[in-house]
């Protein structure tokens, strides 16, 4: 939802991570909406070469789409114009980059989170860019040539985790200087760094695994062209209820649908040997997507047939799926969110259901968790450690106590999870939680009372519910009101004694805009005091580190921690912003 | 041409009832009360990998700056203290460096005239050849993080980065401007030019 602070925050990130000039055009867009390369050469008042560079970079970092239309010429021929519109909640991701790679990092391994890094930091890539990539000259890329004391064999150690080496012939290998083979003792003489090249089938295995998790896609088409869109006129006139149901798309929507690769080949890793899918890929996806590996790869020829040949598997451009991540993030807010509301064997009970529906879950909104069977989720409970010690019995209570549903139409009983409603608490205790912060207790008691029964209530009944003193009671619902955190309505008075009659209500879609206005202005405000803070303190960062000593190091020591803490607060914040705009 | 000069024209005078809004200074970040610091809990490991990928960006190619021509300069004379100056011509490499600039992956109307292929080596890490300042600071954050939790082995590789992160930081003057010193455009000194070219090769 592009705000008005919305639209400051995206544009102060695309102007501390591309420059100005990317933010000019950027603004432009967020601004103006969908616009034609020429508006926006007038509008931004820069030369076409600029702005031509800056859309490049916007495109290749997945912050703007184009798509082609035709516009009707009238008397002269119809022609095909191409248009850009900006993707407001790409740009905001790139604010959480770094819980993204969090995510890959508690997963997979160190290789799989530097290729995530790559991805993030070009925006899109081929497999053979991000292999070249991860071969440039990285203190990873070398490994430790361990010459042994009395013996001028060499053994190669690859370094895993810290404080723990082992070597490839199958060393264990002690901390420290001292190694066990066989046995035998031996003591490390020196150690040689070599420049060595991370073995492609590794790198390859790790990002088939990002793929197969769906933390890597294809990226999306080009410039895909939108039909004209005819009116359509309804069947039958006056049915109310056919034009309540249908939801309207705008061209932004439809062009994003276009342009998106289709489902089957989002994740698609085509090996180039000729040799069909790579096994794991058809192992993993859900059995709906698995149509046989001759006849996928018959399908995919097909589909680039169009394009001239088979498009090798080296020149597909991938890039990060924002949308699983936000779908990572969002099932740890839920099982957060249980736990703190009852008790630490819920918590277990509903990741271990997330866990185990894990890759059938696409949209993010709206979506229920399941169906899962009793004793499938009791399977996915006992692989965990908090789990091992619950019984069939706490499951199915905890189960009842969170709330699932139960479906017993088919042979085995199944429960699903209605996300939704968890996300819907968590986003009503944090609003209380603000008003409470902010204007007391008394407050949060009314503001509680009104949000929960969601109807009209008058003053003095509010006051008597929520136990408020009358006079209080309407000086803090028209503090809340010129705030814009309550909605008053003024019936029309009919006589002398209902002229102060108000009737006050919470509009929760007004209201939840609002707070998140408000987030991004928090968000933003944070953002630009950090930079201030580095600029004032820009010479120290220059100094040598022998150099900070005394005055120097205390400054030094303070912009640390400064760094720290507001950086820290950001990611805290912008946890509650995606509360409110992508859960 | 009644309304030339400065500030006081008709209806501006003192006495009329008319006055300015009161001027009060400008305060960049006024203060208000915050919560208390220990509320909040430090996320290091966010906090670096957010500066890795910030510093990656200010030194990428995909941070464009507003460059202008030498050519509409003024032909002003070169002066000592210009050194420590920007350089108004970007040293950054050109996008179609890295961006495969086909149909496939941009609109046509903007990679019409462009270079199709690469011909350099992507340079994957433009930190490599500029200041480190970021990066030196979160190395540092790094050792002294593992300095508490006692990693030794680390530590170890970590101050080989950061040491070789200080050794690509020289400044060594002089030396390392060849690249914009130019012998052959010397505008004002053709003379000189001339005199080398006449000087007598042995």
């Amino acid at each position: 939802m592009a705000t008005r602070y919305g639209i400051q925050l995206a544009v102060h990130l695309i102007s501390s991570h591309f420059g100005d000039l990317v933010a000019k055009v950027c603004e432009c867009l967020l601004r103006k909406g969908t616009l034609t390369l020429r508006d926006i050469i007038r509008f931004t008042e820069l030369s076409a070469q600029q702005v031509k560079n800056c859309l490049l970079v916007l495109i290749q970092h997945n912050c703007v789409q184009a798509f082609s239309t035709v516009e009707d010429g009238g008397l002269s021929e119809s022609r095909i114009i191409t248009q850009y519109m900006v993707i407001f909640n790409n740009i905001i991701h790139r604010m959480r980059f770094s819980k993204f790679i969090m995510i890959v990092s508690q997963e997979f391994d160190k290789e799989c989170e530097e290729l995530l890094e790559g991805l993030l930091q070009h925006g899109r890539l081929t497999l053979a860019q991000l292999l070249d990539r991860a071969n440039t000259d990285k203190p990873e890329g070398k490994i430790p040539v361990v010459h042994l004391g009395g013996d001028r064999s060499r053994i190669h150690v690859r370094v895993l985790k810290s404080g723990f080496h082992r070597a490839s012939c199958g060393l264990l290998c002690l901390s420290g200087n001292s190694f066990l083979m066989i046995g035998l003792s031996l003591t490390i003489k020196f150690v040689q760094f070599v420049e060595c090249c991370p073995a492609q089938d590794a790198l390859r295995e790790s990002f088939n695994r990002l793929v197969n998790a769906h933390y890597v896609e294809r990226c999306p088409a080009s410039e895909p062209l939108l039909e004209l869109k005819t009116d359509e006129a309804p069947s039958r006139r006056g049915a109310k209820s056919a034009k309540i149901a249908r939801v309207v798309e705008t061209t932004e929507q439809r062009a994003l649908k276009a342009a998106a690769p289709m489902e089957a080949k989002r994740f698609l890793v085509v090996t180039n040997t000729g040799s069909d899918i790579h096994g794991k890929n058809t192992v993993d996806m859900p059995s709906n997507e698995i149509t046989g590996e001759k006849q996928m790869k018959d399908e995919y020829m097909q589909l680039d047939g169009a394009l001239g040949g088979a498009v090798c598997e080296k020149e597909v451009v991938w890039r990060a799926n924002f949308e699983e991540f936000v779908l990572r993030l969002k099932q740890k807010v839920c099982v957060a969110s249980i736990r703190a509301q009852y008790d630490d064997g819920a918590g277990v009970v509903l990741s271990a259901m997330l866990e185990a529906t894990r890759g059938t879950e696409r949209k993010i909104r709206g979506e229920t968790s399941g169906p899962l069977s009793l004793n499938a989720i009791f399977e996915e409970v006992m692989k965990t450690e908090e789990g091992r010690t619950m019984t069939l019995e706490h499951v199915r209570s905890s189960l009842n106590q969170i709330g699932c549903k139960l479906d017993t139409a088919g042979p085995d009983q199944s429960y699903s999870i209605d996300l939704k409603n968890i996300i819907d608490t968590a986003q009503r205790d944090e609003v209380e939680l603000i008003v409470l912060k902010r204007y007391g207790k008394e407050a949060f008691r009314m503001f509680r009372l009104l949000s929960r029964t969601r109807c009209l209530a008058e003053t003095n009944k509010i006051s008597d519910t929520a136990l408020v003193d009358k006079k209080e009671a309407a000086k803090i619902l028209y503090k809340l009101w010129q705030d814009d955190n309550v909605h008053m309505v003024r019936p029309t008075a009919t006589s002398t004694s209902d002229k102060d009659l108000c009737l006050w209500t919470v509009n929760k879609d007004t209201l939840w805009k609002h707070v998140l206005d408000q987030m991004y202005h928090g968000a933003l405000n944070l953002s630009l005091r950090t930079l201030y803070e580095l600029e004032q303190e820009r010479e120290i960062l220059q100094l040598p580190r022998e150099k900070r000593i005394g005055e120097l190091g205390k400054r030094y020591e303070r912009l640390r921690r400064v760094r720290i803490l507001m950086e820290s607060s950001l990611m805290k914040l912008d946890d509650s912003i995606m509360l409110f705009n992508d859960f | 041409m009644a309304f030339r000069g400065r500030g006081r024209g008709r209806g501006f005078g003192r006495g009329r009832g008319f006055t300015f809004a009161k001027e009060e200074p400008f305060i960049l970040f006024p203060d208000i009360t915050l919560p208390d610091i220990k509320n909040v809990e430090e996320d290091k490991t966010l906090v670096i990998w957010n500066s890795r990928l910030q510093s990656f960006w200010k030194s990428s190619l995909y941070y464009l700056e507003e460059t202008t021509s030498t050519k509409n300069e003024s032909a002003d004379i070169e002066r000592y203290s210009d050194r420590g100056k920007p350089k108004s011509k970007s040293r950054r490499d050109p996008l179609s460096d890295i961006l495969k600039m086909t149909p496939d992956l941009f609109p046509l109307e903007l990679i019409k005239g462009s270079k199709m292929g690469q011909h350099r080596k992507v340079r994957w890490n433009p930190q490599s050849d500029a200041q480190k300042l970021d990066v030196t600071f979160e190395k540092f954050q790094k050792r002294d993080e593992k300095e508490g939790m006692g990693q030794g082995e680390d530590e170890e590789e970590e101050e080989n980065e950061v040491e070789e992160a200080e050794e690509e930081f020289s400044d060594d003057g002089d030396y390392n401007q060849n690249v914009d010193f130019d012998d052959d455009e010397d505008d004002f000194n053709m003379d000189n030019e001339i005199d080398r070219d006449e000087e007598a090769i042995y």
